[in-house]
């Protein structure tokens, strides 16, 4: 690509366990908050997990903005507008001319609740609601419904990596030069069926979740929304917008080794920050710190492990999950928010409830609390299901 | 930049294989439905459904246990390979995509998995169930069949999520590290949709489907894949894809359309390939083709096919390059002969063909368009 455009990320929005907003979610990164909390959506009493990071519905709710009939939204919805909502108060006037978002469950207790009561011959008043707020692109079409943006979507549902590779794929369009200005992000809201299939697998753990801990035993999970206006950088330079943060690179990989496990020697993952690195015409000893997909699974941290210790030397490194859970379709995206904190503030998010490091894996863990750094280039990764392997890198702009 | 479509591949309820479909199109067949039911009501639906007999030659240990959402989209991107003359092992695997479209997934084992939480508790669900309940499973299996280790994306969205697959590719090819793109749009009926789109009053009880009748008398769900090889030269160019946009409402699918129809049709258009099913998109479309472009030839194979949703969009297109390659349209089946547009209702040759739209209306909210053209 000759004389690609420079991104910039020029507003942004986030919910998730961490709190409402940026400045919220900033406040419980520096404090190194434990935001996970015992499951009361749904019976969890045969599972072996019982602790997810939830989205509080008093306030998830409470929406102020006028929305048609915001009773029958679905809680994914909600949390898309509330994100949506917190970034056009940054870029009013932004009108994306296209659209792309991760999930991985749109508006699954839907179907949930529609199929519990087909089966148990419940109620079913309120079926076509539940019906036509099912679909996975639903959120995203409320979200852009209730601010007026009428961008064509693209929702990519690549399983755990979708919020990244959202995020990526917009950023390449606007490098392109094809498009001046995108949406980009990714939602997720906690669904039984999922909860119940990670603990199927036994993939969740009944303690605390400790990525890359010598005694991980699996993840939580989390729900949440991300969003960010991405533009041409000298476009939005010229007409006066701030600027957050520049993104410079993004890789993608695809791993056949099975459907739900990373290939053990970690060449899927670190094909996907190769790549991004290349993306981005840096050096890895040019990064100051990784976001790490880091589930807490001992198949997962151990081939990431691995994949960032053989690329880069001693970078500080954490999972952001440890304290949130882990979003799916909207982890990338939250996750690359808490980099543009990161980046923005000038510090390191922390991995908590670590305790003693992995002998098998050589990394330099930003353990139980956050701490100051010079941070100038994040990259953040997302693994998912299929093999699905996506790494961004996002850089601090000087004013 | 032009993409050119270098091969293609099809799984229908009527058959498998583009010109066995085909051929079968052109005779005026149409697929034969099925009722399908559930052991918790009395109420059963008729489908359109793909024949055992479509999928056989098709192993992979990959398959052993995957739903039949991946076993159609395997076989459908096997027959596009195979069209474009491209071999596996002679391909470098970073530079091929791999793009699909779908729009309800593995629902089968989605359905069967949440059965066993509601019927016997969480203990009784099959972890072996529930990978192939996650909609990127079957794009998993096709790039593990194929060796794909570069960019492979899952897109889902509604009927017009195959041609939001296209604008991705146009999109990803952009990037010269890629040779060929391989978008696969595919989907798998069950019981549980029909009855959604039932409640929904967007499905008639048994076929046909009688499209751009104004009483909207409903849609008979089906099943399948289409895969097409994007190259940057092949028999037919997509001179436009048009990334679309969404509708708020069902009054404003017509405006959408037009603006689409607007979009696409500023150079001659000989036909355009209708996503008419049965349901309020095809008032929005007739009145749209009948203002924009009045002398086209309207064509739409879902009467004879079915909708098949994710897969719709992907059918459109092969049905587009057929007809143009062919110079010939199939009839549209089970259309009034008073409506105000230019059917095809018996086979029609059309010598001259040189371009076609492909219109595509999702029952979801979502409609887009692409042009494609012949030499």
């Amino acid at each position: 690509m000759n004389n690609p455009a420079r991104v910039a990320v020029t507003a942004a929005g986030v919910i998730s366990p961490l709190g409402f907003g940026l400045a919220e979610t900033l406040e419980a990164l520096r404090s190194a908050r434990d935001c996970v909390t015992p499951v009361m959506r749904f019976s969890v009493t045969q599972c072996r997990c019982k602790t997810a990071g939830q989205v509080s519905d008093s306030r998830l709710l409470a929406s102020h903005l006028q929305i048609l009939r915001p009773g029958r939204l679905h809680r994914a919805s909600h949390m898309m507008i509330q994100a949506l909502q917190e970034l056009m108060t940054q870029q009013p006037e932004f009108e994306p001319e296209l659209t792309v978002v991760g999930t991985t469950s749109g508006g699954m207790s839907y179907g949930e609740r529609y199929y519990r009561s087909l089966y148990g011959a419940g109620g079913l008043r309120h079926a076509p609601t539940w019906i036509a707020n099912y679909p996975a692109q639903k959120p995203v079409i409320d979200a852009q419904t209730a601010f007026g943006i009428s961008a064509p979507c693209q929702v990519i549902a690549n399983a755990c990596a979708s919020g990244t590779n959202a995020i990526g794929h917009a950023f390449e369009c606007v490098r392109s030069g094809r498009y001046r200005s995108v949406l980009a992000g990714g939602y997720d809201a906690l669904a039984e069926m999922v909860f119940v299939g990670f603990d199927s697998l036994q993939a969740s753990t009944p303690e605390k979740c400790r990525p890359f801990d010598r005694h991980r035993s699996g993840m939580v999970l989390g729900e949440g929304a991300a969003v960010f206006s991405l533009e041409n950088l000298d476009l939005a330079r010229a007409r006066g917008a701030p600027v957050l943060a520049e993104i410079i690179g993004y890789g993608i990989s695809t791993d056949n080794f099975h459907i739900t496990q990373p290939e053990p020697s970690g060449i899927g993952a670190r094909q996907a920050m190769e790549r991004a690195l290349e993306s981005a015409r840096i050096a890895a000893a040019d990064v100051d710190y990784v976001n790490a997909h880091g589930t807490a699974t001992v198949f997962n941290d151990a081939t990431e492990g691995k994949a960032i210790s053989a690329l880069f030397n001693g970078v500080p490194v954490s999972s952001t999950k440890s304290m949130m859970g882990h979003s799916l379709g909207a982890a990338g995206a939250i996750e690359a928010a808490v980099c543009l904190l990161a980046l923005q503030h000038q510090f390191l998010p922390a991995n908590i409830n670590f305790t003693a490091a992995d002998e098998d894996v050589d990394l330099n863990i930003v353990a139980n609390e956050a701490r100051p750094a010079a941070v100038s280039m994040a990259l953040s990764n997302s693994f998912g299901f299929g093999g699905a392997n996506a790494s961004l890198i996002m850089r601090k702009l000087e004013a | 930049m032009r993409l050119a479509i270098a091969g293609m591949g099809w799984v229908t309820p009527l058959g498998t294989g583009v010109d066995s479909v085909w051929e079968r199109l052109l005779q005026g067949e149409e697929a034969s439905a099925t009722t399908i039911c559930e052991r918790f009501t009395d109420r059963v639906y008729s489908v359109f459904r793909v024949p055992e007999s479509a999928l056989k030659g098709i192993s992979h240990p990959r398959l052993r246990r995957a739903s039949a959402i991946s076993r159609f989209a395997a076989a459908a991107g096997l027959q596009a390979l195979e069209s474009a003359g491209l071999k596996r092992e002679s391909q470098n695997p970073e530079r091929i995509a791999l793009i699909f479209a779908i729009s309800n997934g593995g629902v089968t084992y989605t359905k069967r998995f949440y059965q066993e939480i509601v019927g016997t508790g969480a203990q009784a669900a099959s972890p072996l169930l529930f990978p192939e309940t996650v909609f990127n499973a079957p794009a998993s299996h096709l790039a593990a069949i194929l060796g794909v280790t570069g960019a492979t994306y899952t897109l889902v969205g509604d009927a017009a999520v195959g041609l939001t697959a296209i604008t991705m590719a146009e999109e990803l090819m952009a990037n010269h590290a890629l040779d060929y793109c391989l978008v696969v749009g595919t989907e798998e009926v069950d019981w549980l949709l029909c009855d959604a789109y039932r409640r929904w009053r967007l499905l008639r009880v048994a076929p046909p489907i009688e499209p751009f009748s104004k009483q909207n008398l409903g849609m008979i769900l089906s099943e399948g894949a289409g895969a097409i090889v994007l190259a940057r030269e092949g028999f037919a160019t997509i001179e436009r894809a048009h990334p679309g946009g969404y509708f708020r409402k069902r009054a404003e699918t017509e405006k959408i359309l037009k603006r689409i129809l607007c979009d696409l049709g500023q150079m001659e258009i000989d036909f355009v390939i209708s996503s008419a099913n049965g349901t309020f998109v095809d008032q929005a479309e007739s009145q749209t083709l009948q203002e924009v472009v009045p002398n086209a030839l309207a064509y739409t194979g879902k009467p004879a096919l079915g909708e098949s949703v994710g897969a719709a969009g992907l059918w459109q297109i092969i049905l587009a390059a057929q007809a143009l390659h062919s110079k010939e349209l199939p009839p549209v089946l089970h259309a009034n002969q008073s409506i105000p547009l230019r059917l095809p209702l018996s086979r029609t040759p059309i010598p001259n063909a040189r371009r076609a739209v492909v219109l595509s209306c999702g029952l979801n909210q979502q409609a887009a368009g692409l042009r494609m053209a012949i030499q």
